[in-house]
């Protein structure tokens, strides 16, 4: 019994799952996106000047009656958009990556798929905002804009990186649906005011949206780690 | 012609130098390398080469090459020549920063002619950077710092380089003053690792330090909680609630706190335990806080896990926890005014406001209860802190609460013994003494026990009264400070009394000073007395007012005006001194210093002169010499009263004078004379020839029994020499009542033998004082021998015929003839004395007897010396002649009877010694 339990720490060391300094794995990084999701819509709200959004869903449903944001950015705007109770119809804005999805589908969605929806999505998000910021008129808000593109080209990184430590291919970004932003003779001005509100709005609801999917995969990460303890214990004794 | 030669030459010089200048605008060669930067201490070497052209015109090739650096030349050992129109120099281990290098020929004429110049610096390649570390402010941008190593003394870029896994970012360049930390130019993504290294490089190489890797929220510094706030409790007077706002990045992170708290009036500040704020939150309840008491707080906070930088401190706030009752009661006494009248006195109660630690809130009012015996008397409420009442002289009890909103204190209870209350058991070993600058008062409990101790004190002066200030301490204390604000170099006296439970116990004081200091005034020394070789110094005692501390010694310092000083100590208990050792006449200049464990003040100097003479000493030298003056003078006038005769006989000698020349007797039979002396012989000589003269001593005692028979040999030669004498007629005795005095006393006189029949004629006297100026000549009707008074004038007569040749003492002088042992006639010197007593006459002496002698009308003329004469005036003052002869009488027969074994009285020495017969 001794020697099986010296020889199991012994081989202690090489056991994968133990050596957490080495390779931690997609836990911490699976983390550190959550709590980056959590930080950018931290920023959106700053950016956005307002609280009038609640902090967290109180429940896991996703479809949230949200009201846009206020703020700096609205501001910019102009009214209508910058009204609380300004809920413009999604017109122009079929091109963005809709958040809002029903709950039974991202129940029922895998891990590859999810983290495949939220890179896609973001990809898609900051290629807009980045237009956004071109057109920012004031310089202070064109430097929000463009720490808070880096933060969402940080957040990017993140979810390549938990892809990664969890072997899934990064997608392929589709040549030529690249969007842009230059200002088309259909859109009036209104109309481009409409796409960049559904912009924010859409942002929001994909950093709360993607908030929940990490916060689901942590949760799901860290049963083996639990495992891995009690199956040592039952094997050292 | 010299002037014009210097001036050709300055010509010529002049147009070559222009000439050369116009040539070496095109160089004349060049430098390899041109520009170098080399390692410090490294090896280098340059080559210069000549051009062609240059060397043909100064007709030089590489040999002529000098080198030069910074102006001075280098050794020829360092050159090296490659070729005709190159030459090297090597410089081996160069330290040198900055080195100006230069090649020139030697020309014709030994000119050196600068060819190529260059500069050499040396430095260090960069050292990796070290402990490289990033800081973000939240909020701003991120800061990196890094250890640079070591100096290159070179110019040296460090650059900033930061990456993400799928993206770079911009560098960032250090400002050359500010080489060791970068501002970065963009905000940090938090919960993004970042990866950051930095590149260091300058002429001499590049090198990269370690790259660290981090997500900037690690290494976030929030911004401190901001409006912090303090709230109290009415329920609980012990907790004060704070209340902040977090920073923004609160919303990213969880944050963990730590609170500071202190008291308004503290320095040091406490903490609440860190564990019981590790968690976010934004407020805070502190408990355990005293009622009644500003406290003032900070926080600051940083990331839960620790990662990361605190915070700054907020500003801070305070607060003030809410009252309690007071938590103690006040010290509390009383004093007695002095006056006291009708049976009733005057009490002041006095007691103490409670420190606010204590009072536990704002004091309302005071609240005295006094009690006589133990019915109650009264109620006062008192906003003050004292409280004056007439009591009578019983034992009263005063009880004494203080009140704030809250509630009231325990209360003080106070015995007011009655007035004839006889306090006892006081402490004992009081001792006073200053620490940490601070007063402390310690004491020995007395074994009785102590309910507290009043301690009074105030400060001692001379110019002020003593106004006590007091504070109670408990009865187990036995040491403590005085609370209240002493001065320096001020004496307090400190008086402790024990207070018990049927009344205070008897005080004991003490003086002390908080911290002494010199005397600010010196002692003022007087003399108190100045003699020859010393000096009694007085002084007074200091002031207390100018002490400033106890007087442990003082210091006499004493000089003459060139001599050295002389210091003596002295007891502080002193105020006298005496210098000694001083020198006469001299000037002294003393002064004195007080001194007190801090140090000394000099007082002033005071001046004295010591006399030349001691007190007394003219007079101990003149007296003595005065009197011996006159002792002298006295001895010579003695001398000279003494020796009168001798010098009268040299000076006027006696002439007889022939008026007083009589013949007093002539006789036929003159018996044997062999006594006589020279003098006698020239008496008889001179005035009598022939003539048988008998003296009779007037001192002559009566003859003892044992000289009877010389006597009756006498006797009989006078019974012989009868017939002769009554010849003549006429009685020999000397008072003309002699011969009836004899015939009454004959019977009796018949027993002693002082009676006889004056057989011849009596010379009484000399012819000097020619006093007898009656003749006598008497003629003894009786055939009693009256041998004794018929002899005393003849003796008398004879002594003073003597005298004159025997000195200074005749007539002692005869007795010692017949006396063997001058010490055995004590009464003749008796008898000496009183002739000397009588003015030195004897011849009025003698007078004088003769005549006393003659007026005593029953005088047998039987004693004729002192001491009879003496007696008889005696009894003649007493009553009748008779009586005195009987007693007389008597005295002779004891006289007799004690002189057989002592020769006291001169009469019988005389007799018995011989007297005049066996001479």
């Amino acid at each position: 019994m001794l020697a099986c339990l010296c020889t199991v720490l012994w081989h202690l060391p090489a056991v994968p799952a133990l050596n957490r300094t080495g390779d931690p794995g997609p836990g911490p990084s699976i983390q550190k996106t959550y709590d980056l999701t959590r930080y950018l819509e931290h920023q959106l709200r700053s950016l956005a000047g307002t609280y009038r959004l609640p902090q967290f869903p109180p429940s896991a449903a996703l479809l949230l009656a949200t009201e846009p944001c206020l703020g700096v950015l609205l501001n910019y705007l102009g009214p209508p958009f910058n009204e609380p109770d300004f809920n413009p119809p999604r017109l122009g804005a079929e091109t963005l990556p809709r958040a809002t999805v029903n709950l039974e589908v991202w129940r029922s969605l895998n891990d590859k798929l999810r983290l495949t929806q939220n890179y896609e999505a973001y990809s898609h998000l900051l290629c807009y905002l980045r237009g956004l910021n071109r057109q920012a008129a004031t310089a202070e808000l064109r430097r929000s804009l463009a720490h808070f593109c880096t933060s969402l080209q940080g957040l990017l990184g993140s979810i390549a990186g938990v892809m990664a430590a969890l072997g899934y291919p990064l997608p392929q970004p589709l040549p030529g649906t690249e969007p842009t932003w230059a200002p088309g003779p259909a859109h009036s001005d209104f109309l481009q005011k409409m796409d960049d509100f559904w912009l924010l709005k859409e942002l929001q609801t994909w950093l709360w949206r993607s908030a929940k999917d990490f916060n689901r995969l942590k949760k799901k990460m860290q049963p083996p780690a639990a495992a891995v303890t009690l199956h040592l214990e039952a094997h050292g004794f | 012609m010299l002037a014009l030669q210097i001036w050709l030459v300055k010509a010529l010089l002049i147009f070559l130098t222009t000439e050369s200048i116009g040539e070496l605008l095109d160089p004349c060669g060049h430098i390899d390398p041109e520009s170098p930067i080399i390692q410090r201490g490294s090896n280098f070497t340059a080559v210069c080469v000549l051009k062609e052209k240059c060397m043909d015109y100064f007709h030089v090739n590489a040999n002529y090459i000098i080198w030069k650096t910074n102006h001075l030349t280098v050794p020829k050992e360092q050159y090296t020549v490659i070729n005709r129109t190159a030459a090297s120099v090597t410089f081996t281990n160069l330290v040198s920063p900055n080195l100006q290098l230069t090649c020139n020929i030697l020309t014709f004429g030994q000119i050196e002619q600068n060819v190529y110049g260059i500069t050499v610096l040396s430095g260090f390649p960069p050292e990796k950077p070290k402990n490289l570390n990033c800081i973000v402010n939240e909020g701003r941008k991120m800061m990196c710092q890094w250890d640079p190593g070591r100096e290159t003394y070179l110019e040296t870029n460090f650059t900033l380089k930061s990456e993400w896994a799928t993206e770079k970012f911009d560098d960032c360049k250090t400002k050359p003053d500010t080489p060791n930390s970068c501002l970065v130019d963009y905000s940090p993504v938090y919960f993004v690792n970042i990866e950051v290294w930095v590149e260091a490089e300058n002429a001499l190489g590049n090198i990269t330090s370690d790259h660290i890797n981090f997500d900037p929220i690690d290494k976030v510094k929030p911004n401190p909680p901001r409006n912090l706030s303090v709230s109290n409790s009415e329920e609980l007077s012990s907790i004060l609630k704070l209340s902040w706002i977090n920073p923004s990045i609160n919303s990213v992170i969880r944050l963990k706190y730590n609170i500071l708290y202190r008291t308004k009036d503290a320095s040091t500040w406490s903490q609440i335990p860190p564990e019981d704020t590790a968690s976010t939150r934004s407020s805070f309840t502190v408990q355990d806080l005293k009622p009644f008491t500003e406290y003032v707080f900070r926080v600051r906070c940083m990331k839960e896990d620790g990662k990361g930088f605190w915070s700054d401190w907020s500003e801070d706030a305070s607060g003030i926890t809410y009252e309690d009752r007071p938590s103690k009661a006040p010290s509390f006494w009383y004093r007695i005014n002095p006056s006291h009248s009708h049976g009733y006195r005057s009490v002041q109660l006095i007691w103490k406001t409670l420190p606010p630690f204590e009072a536990n809130g704002k004091i309302l009012d005071y609240e005295v209860t006094l009690t006589r015996w133990k019915s109650y008397l009264k109620n006062y409420t008192v906003n003050d802190t004292k409280l004056t009442v007439n009591l009578t002289n019983d034992r009263y009890t005063a009880t004494l609460t203080a009140r704030n909103i809250v509630g009231k204190s325990d209360a003080s209870i106070l015995t007011i013994p009655a007035y004839d209350f006889q306090a006892t058991h006081p402490v004992t070993d009081l001792k006073a003494f200053p620490k940490d600058n601070m007063l402390w008062v310690e004491w020995t409990a007395p074994s009785k026990s102590v309910k507290k101790y009043i301690l009074e004190w105030c400060v001692l002066s001379d110019k002020s009264p003593c106004i006590p200030d007091w504070q109670q301490e408990d009865g187990t204390v036995h040491r403590t400070y005085l609370r209240g604000k002493l001065m320096e170099s001020k004496c307090y006296l400190i008086t402790v009394t024990p207070v018990y439970t049927n009344g205070p116990g008897s005080p004991e004081s003490t003086k002390a000073y908080l911290k002494q200091a010199p005397p600010s005034k010196g002692p003022t020394v007087r003399t108190k007395k100045v003699g020859k070789n010393e000096a009694v110094l007085e002084w007074d005692q200091l002031p207390v007012d100018v002490q400033n501390g106890f007087i442990r010694n003082y210091t006499i310092f004493y000089r003459t005006i060139i001599g050295n000083e002389t210091a003596v100590n002295v007891d502080s208990s002193h105020t006298e001194y005496t210098l000694s050792s001083l020198t006469s006449d001299t000037l002294y200049m003393v002064r004195m210093t007080a001194y007190t464990d801090e140090g000394g003040k000099d007082g002033p100097e005071f001046t004295f002169t010591t006399p030349k003479f001691a007190q007394g000493e003219i007079e101990a030298i003149v007296v003595p010499v005065c009197l011996a003056f006159l002792l002298t003078t006295l001895l010579g006038v003695l001398f000279c009263f003494n020796k009168r005769d001798l010098i009268k006989k040299h000076i006027w000698p006696n002439v007889p004078d022939p008026s007083k020349s009589h013949i007093a007797q002539w006789s036929p039979h003159t018996p044997p004379r062999h006594n006589f002396n020279s003098k006698d012989q020239m008496y008889s000589d001179g005035n009598f020839t022939d003539v048988s003269v008998v003296e009779i001593e007037a001192n002559d005692k009566k003859p003892f029994p044992e000289d009877l028979k010389s006597l009756d040999l006498f006797k009989k030669e006078k019974i012989s020499t009868e017939g002769h004498s009554s010849g003549i007629g006429g009685s020999s005795c000397m008072s003309s009542s002699r011969p009836s005095i004899s015939s009454s006393d004959e019977n009796e006189s018949t027993q002693n033998t002082s009676s006889t029949v004056q057989y011849s004629t009596v010379v009484h006297s000399g012819y000097r004082h020619q006093v007898p100026s009656v003749q006598v000549f008497s003629r003894s009707e009786s055939t009693q021998p009256l041998l004794d008074s018929e002899e005393r004038p003849e003796d008398l007569q004879l002594v003073d015929n003597v005298d004159s040749s025997d000195g200074i003492l005749p007539r002692q002088q005869y007795f010692k003839q017949n006396c063997n042992q001058p010490e055995t006639c004590p009464d003749i010197s008796h008898f000496e004395r009183s002739k000397q007593v009588s003015a030195g006459n004897e011849e009025d002496f003698m007078r004088l007897k003769q005549q006393q002698i003659s007026n005593q009308n029953s005088q047998s003329c039987g004693s004729g010396q002192m001491k009879m004469f003496q007696e008889v005036s005696a009894a003649d003052a007493f009553g009748p002649g008779t009586e005195g002869q009987v007693e007389r009488f008597e005295t002779v027969g004891i006289e007799a009877a004690i002189d057989e074994g002592m020769p006291k009285s001169y009469l019988p020495q005389t007799v018995r010694q011989g007297g005049y017969m066996p001479q």
